[in-house]
């Protein structure tokens, strides 16, 4: 009898199978993805048990950070424009066109009207790392955030109103932005939070 | 699978055998494709949110027309009054009007989540118990919460998270302190 030798082959293994899965997943995430904002602030928001999610459109976010700076955005880079077209003409200050379409990719801003301009003007790269100071909110005389709603809402009439709180920013400022939006007869206002679960037995009516 | 048959024509055995062309192996590796495909999957997983924020509604009265409405005092053994301090510390004010000298040791501390919740729950049965439900069904129980200067968003959203635990319908966050609640806060106040 001769002796029987196994034929060494190298170990196949048929990927095809894990190619499909990989790209059906691939593909899942491509589809349900929504891109991290590019925010002008990090915001740690409190939690809650409310099961109300954000609407995805017509929203306006006042956030505010954790040393309790104001920033402020509206949701369409359309709209955009129009607020900042609206504020130009209401303050009486001038933008140029470039100006103006660097204004729209901005998702939010917490630098003042008077020096928004200057802002503006500065190259992509400085823009971002430019320490932006906050919307000023508190004194009466100059309360930017009141003629940013104001114009933000003539823009788009159906903008919600959000506010966004760091968990450790102190209550006066939140106070002040209620404040200011209470001013313009604005009584209903969401708070964004992070979803947290129910006590154990509790069940919504 | 079936097999398409290369061979020219000539069916059949003889005339010297059929000419097959060479066959090439079909499998193709598959491995960098898998590689590239988790790759971009844990980019995709990376760069999403993915919890949803969610919201809450909060609903201010009309500061416009406050000084036409003029509604009736509310009994101090209805309310119960959160005083949001510094330091994470809700100080509570349970069925007693902050002018009555018991007022000063009826002030309890609680930390937010379960012991503020249980406090809450509490007075809400007491509440009930001494003036049942009214006309609509609804208990008479009302919450006033007054955020001080040092106490943070978080403790205001908790706080009205918890109205919404302990279902207390009747709430309101009032921002102005009263004389009396000054004086029976003292230092609590401060920044």
């Amino acid at each position: 009898m001769p002796i029987v030798k196994p034929i060494r082959r190298k170990p196949a293994l048929d990927m095809t199978a894990m190619c499909d899965v990989a790209f059906l997943l691939l593909t899942f995430f491509i589809l349900t993805a929504k891109f991290k904002s590019q925010d002008a602030a990090e915001i740690e928001t409190p939690s809650s048990i409310s099961g109300i999610k954000v609407p995805d459109k017509d929203i306006m976010t006042i956030s505010i950070d954790k040393e309790g700076k104001v920033y402020f955005g509206i949701d369409n880079q359309v709209n955009r424009r129009a607020m900042l077209e609206n504020i130009a003409a209401a303050e009486g200050l001038k933008f140029d066109e470039k100006q103006i379409k660097k204004f729209a990719i901005q998702s939010n801003f917490g630098v003042p009207l008077n020096q928004l301009g200057a802002w503006l003007n500065l190259p992509k790269e400085q823009m971002a790392a430019f320490k932006q100071p906050g919307i000023p909110v508190d004194s009466t005389a100059q309360n930017d955030l009141a003629k940013w709603v104001y114009n933000a809402r003539k823009a788009n009439n159906d903008l919600r109103i959000c506010i966004k709180g760091d968990n450790i920013s102190k209550f006066p400022v939140f106070k002040n932005v209620m404040g200011s939006l209470q001013a313009q007869n604005i009584n209903k206002f969401n708070l964004i939070t992070g979803t947290e679960q129910s006590p154990a037995g509790w069940k919504a009516d | 699978m079936s097999e398409i048959d290369t061979s020219g024509g000539g069916h059949g055995k003889g005339k010297g055998g059929k000419v097959r062309s060479k066959k090439a192996s079909t499998n193709v590796d598959m491995t960098p494709m898998v590689d590239l495909g988790f790759l971009l999957i844990t980019f995709f997983i990376l760069a999403t949110t993915l919890s949803k924020p969610s919201s809450m509604t909060l609903n201010v009265p009309d500061k416009s027309n406050e000084k036409e409405q003029e509604t009736e005092p509310l009994k101090a053994s209805k309310v119960a009054t959160l005083f949001l301090g510094k330091n994470n510390v809700a100080h509570v004010l349970d069925g007693i009007a902050s002018s009555d000298d018991g007022a000063k040791a009826a002030l309890k501390d609680y930390s937010y989540g379960f012991p503020l919740r249980e406090a809450l729950m509490k007075a809400r049965v007491r509440v009930d118990a001494e003036f049942g439900k009214d006309a609509k069904g609804e208990s008479q129980f009302v919450c006033v919460i007054k955020p001080l200067r040092g106490s943070t968003y978080k403790n205001t959203v908790d706080a009205i998270d918890e109205m919404a635990i302990t279902k207390t319908k009747r709430y309101a966050l009032v921002d102005a302190l009263t004389p009396d609640e000054t004086k029976l806060l003292g230092d609590k106040t401060k920044e």
